[in-house]
């Protein structure tokens, strides 16, 4: 998904986004460590195979205890701004998904080992779905005893009526896979059916519970990545008995390990336990602290500041979605101490600079712009080496089937551009002198790397014209097809660990249209082609390596995007935080164990 | 004096009914639209269609906005219920009725401005008069030394340091947050005393200065040289002539102070991640957020409005040569 703005955050835009097979660095470390890419890429290497589907006695609770494991105490939480959503129907942001770990619960989950391996489990189903019909036909089993806070039982219906108000019009701002997936692509789903508020259901050959525990879904296509994407928050289910519209964006119901005791929008949020959890129905989650003290307004700054002084209640307080401030980077890594309470991981996002290609139509000159662009000190503007990375490829690590040996443009040998050979290109095509328009936000960030993408850009003799714009409305405007720039950047992560959930949205030409996501224009007929087969695979190690074929292609042939720099995530804890794991499911901590360890 | 009142608040209404109108309008000029914020990705064209109709962006504008007044006065349904008078309308940003939430936030700032006034008032006006007092001695040199470094000074730079000092680095003080008054008193003042005293610090130097320089031409004045020519003791000559003199400059500057101290202490609330009308003023305008906008805006010009009117009627009180009429 796209690096959007939160919705209640602060100016700048903001990370965002569910679902990544990130990686690398659990707990703590040695400042040596932290600063070791290589090793970090070893992990990435090793997690990006692709996720596990787990059986029915992996998805079966208690969860494994976790070593050294205390209960009691409540654990605070400092975050930036108020959580976009509390309707899970509406949840698409990282802040959301990290909360809805520990209130909400769907059909699957994803369980995780130390390393940030990955396994689909059922979570509110006994399994992660049983598949018939070449990959069409979904059925999930409801486990035993479920309950939701207020101790209604849930049920088949449950399921079926979470499913169905997503096509109500009030649910705009959450994930579409489903309903398109069922009801038709685009927003054409919404005219098939309007939701379930006039009393009217699913036809049964779409969506079919013939008893009180069974779910069939029935899908034009094959759909094999089924059970990663109802891991997403947006697919956790909404007892209907408790549906209160959209007025259950403000007051939710938990069916998780906690529930809100109270919410001051804006403010705070308390979480305590729910006692109508059930921990052998759930294998992944723990209720080890009494609750959680969710703190808004600490912005980055704040929180590095606070919890690596570590006084007092500071003790006990982690990040969500907080991540250490670039300011504060160098007191933290050269204070071996702190860095045992932090951890780092690669984010699924790569920032690629977009060629707008109705415009930039030499792909000789896309390889030469390609060729020029200064990765390592653009990536360096963002955040240095805990924030990003030298990019060799349009996946990112964090994506099964990424090739790290990859590296058509030689970023490996030359970080910061290869300005003779780009030259050259620039020389045989003729594209001295040529003007460039490049768009770039009006963030600090986004005006110092602008002026060293112009600054190489003119090196290698082209004409560039920068265009600032402002950052709140960056993806309305190249989002649009007629956007009069030649160049932007924009930045894209995994919704759950596939290149299905990267490729067609960012390089599908029969998608292109104002609003969406491809943002290069890119309209190949083999791409598009390869793109509607690829997503019909059932195995996934032969859609891995069709999608890493595809990936070379698009690179290497067409070149609608260069690569810039890889995402990564680096964040502190209180000295009192026991349980701190980096997950490879949400690319920021682990919620689900957390503890306190006096 | 009735008269005085009646004209300034059709005044006062008048004044807010053109606030009103000129940010309702002016925020559709800008070009941003509020629906993006709900449109997750992929926005076509036909999702945001649903989103305009959603929060009632669909309208002709002036529709929009003849529906906020009616609001205010009648009050207003909204997909996630009833939102009684005076009805500011539910915000785009997270549904919350608008009113609510300004009130919500209302006590922390009011809490912040009255902490800090009373220290800034106690120390700002009592190093003045000292300094003017003893004008030329060591104490008025010392205060208006000090008090020309502090009032150079900005919350954002003070707050760090003194955050770092006492928070930080020695752990002496938990980090400023806000415990309602009603529920625990000694939490409410340990959890505002940083950001009162670094308001106050800077206030307290601004006062100090314009309390000693107008003291200091208060006692230059005819009527008080005549008063202590007439044998009236010095303190009664200080205080009972010269000091009530004094106060009319200092209450404009302080009425101007206190409405925008109410209407939203936006720096010291970012520098010490408090929330209060500043913060969510802020937050309003990022994320163009109109119905919140516009109630915050408008609680905030009704705010300086009452206290210019205060300041107005305090003149009459300080100075009897002034006559409202």
């Amino acid at each position: 998904m796209s690096i959007f703005r939160n919705r209640t955050t602060t100016a700048a835009l903001v990370a965002v986004a569910a679902g990544a097979l990130t990686l690398t660095a659990c707990g703590g470390g040695s400042d040596s460590a932290a600063k070791d890419n290589s090793k970090q890429k070893e992990d990435a290497k090793a997690q990006s195979k692709p996720v596990q589907i787990g059986d029915a006695k992996a998805s079966t609770g208690p969860a494994p205890e976790v070593p050294g494991a205390k209960a009691g105490g409540t654990a605070n939480v400092y975050q930036e701004a108020d959580f976009s959503h509390l309707d899970p129907g509406q949840i698409y942001v990282s802040d959301g998904k990290l909360l809805s770990r520990l209130i909400f619960r769907g059909l699957t989950q994803y369980s995780e080992d130390d390393q940030g391996n990955l396994t689909v489990v059922g979570d509110l189903a006994t399994d992660a779905g049983k598949v018939s019909d070449g990959g069409k036909t979904w059925t999930y089993t409801l486990k035993s005893g479920l309950k939701d806070e207020k101790g209604n039982p849930i049920n088949s219906a449950d399921i079926r009526h979470t499913v169905e108000r997503l096509y109500s019009s009030y649910i705009t701002d959450g994930p579409t896979y489903l309903q398109q997936w069922l009801s038709g692509a685009g927003t054409t789903y919404r005219k098939a059916y309007a939701g379930p508020d006039k009393g009217k259901h699913l036809p049964d050959n779409v969506l079919e519970t013939p008893d009180d525990k069974t779910i069939v879904f029935h899908f034009k296509d094959a759909q094999p990545d089924l059970p990663q994407m109802l891991t997403m928050p947006g697919y956790s289910v909404v007892p209907e008995e408790t549906d209160t519209k959209e007025k259950y964006d403000n007051a939710p119901v938990a069916v998780g390990p906690y529930k809100i005791a109270d919410f001051k929008p804006g403010k705070s949020m308390k979480l305590v336990k729910n006692t109508q959890w059930d921990p052998k129905s759930d294998s992944v989650r723990h209720q080890y602290v009494d609750g959680f003290n969710i703190e808004m307004n600490h912005d980055d700054e704040d929180q590095t500041k606070t919890l690596l002084a570590d006084q007092g209640d500071a003790k006990n307080t982690m990040m969500f979605t907080g991540q250490v401030a670039t300011t504060q980077l160098q007191a933290v890594v050269s204070d071996k101490a702190a860095m045992k309470r932090t951890i780092q991981g690669y984010a699924p996002y790569v920032w690629q600079l977009n060629f707008n290609m109705d415009r930039v139509k030499d792909k000789k000159l896309r390889d030469a712009i390609t060729l020029a662009l200064p990765s390592a000190s653009v990536f360096k503007a963002d955040g240095g080496a805990y924030g990003g990375e030298v990019a060799n490829s349009l996946m990112s690590p964090t994506t099964p089937g990424y090739d790290d040996k990859y590296d058509p443009f030689n970023r490996s040998k030359k970080p910061n551009g290869d300005i003779a050979a780009a030259k050259k290109l620039i020389d045989e095509g003729g594209f001295k002198g040529k003007k460039i328009v490049y768009a770039y936000g009006n963030t600090p960030v986004r005006q110092q790397q602008a002026v060293l993408i112009a600054d190489a850009l003119e090196k290698i003799g082209l004409d560039v014209q920068k265009k600032e714009i402002d950052s709140a409305t960056w993806y309305e405007q190249v989002g649009k097809v007629k956007n009069g720039y030649d160049l932007y950047m924009t930045g894209w992560g995994q919704d759950w660990p596939s290149a299905s959930t990267v490729f067609p949205p960012l390089y599908d030409g029969t998608t292109i249209q104002d609003g969406a996501s491809n943002y290069s224009h890119i309209n190949d007929e083999h791409v598009n082609s390869e793109i509607a087969r690829i997503v019909k695979i059932t195995d996934t190690a032969e859609a891995t390596k069709a999608w890493d074929a595809l990936n070379k292609y698009i690179t290497e042939k067409v070149n609608p995007a260069a690569p810039i720099y890889y995402t990564k995530v680096f964040q502190i804890f209180g000295s009192n935080i026991g349980g701190i794991r980096y997950s490879s499911d949400s690319s920021y901590v682990d919620v689900t164990r957390i503890f306190l360890k006096k | 004096m009735l008269q005085f009142l009646i004209r300034r608040t059709f005044g006062a209404a008048l004044i807010l009914l053109l606030i009103s109108a000129f940010t309702f309008f002016m925020f559709f000029a800008i070009p941003q639209d509020p629906a993006l914020l709900a449109c997750g990705k992929n926005c076509t064209p036909d999702a945001l269609a649903i989103i305009h109709k959603n929060l009632g962006l669909d309208s002709p504008v002036p529709v929009q906005y003849w529906n906020f007044l009616v609001g205010i006065f009648a009050g207003r349904d909204f997909a996630v219920g009833h939102c009684a008078a005076p009805c500011f309308g539910v915000s785009f940003a997270n549904n919350q009725n608008v009113w609510d939430t300004i009130l919500d936030r209302f006590p922390l700032t009011l809490s912040l401005t009255v902490g800090s006034l009373l220290v800034f008032l106690t120390l700002g006006l009592g190093a003045g008069l000292l300094a003017a007092k003893y004008r030329g001695t060591w104490l008025d040199k010392t205060f208006s030394s000090a008090s020309l470094v502090i009032s150079s000074m900005q919350i954002y730079f003070l707050g760090p340091l003194v955050l770092l000092a006492l928070v930080y680095s020695t752990g002496w003080l938990e980090k400023p947050k806000y415990v309602p008054f009603s529920e625990d008193l000694g939490g409410w003042f340990m959890g505002l005393l940083i950001p009162w005293v670094v308001m106050a610090t800077i206030f307290t130097a601004n006062y100090t200065r314009m309390s000693r320089s107008s003291m200091i031409e208060q006692l230059q004045e005819e009527h008080v040289k005549a008063a202590r020519a007439k044998g009236m003791s010095s303190n009664y000559v200080f205080f009972r002539y010269a000091w009530r003199g004094s106060l009319i400059p200092i209450v404009t500057i302080l009425g101007i102070d206190l409405s925008s101290l109410l209407a939203g202490g936006m720096v010291t609330e970012f520098t010490f991640g408090l929330a209060g009308l500043g913060r969510l003023a802020l937050e309003s305008v990022v994320n163009k957020d109109l119905p919140m906008l516009m109630g915050v805006m408008l609680v905030s010009a009704a705010l300086i409005i009452v206290f210019n009117l205060i300041v107005d009627a305090l003149y009459a009180v300080i100075d009897p040569r002034v006559r409202l009429s």
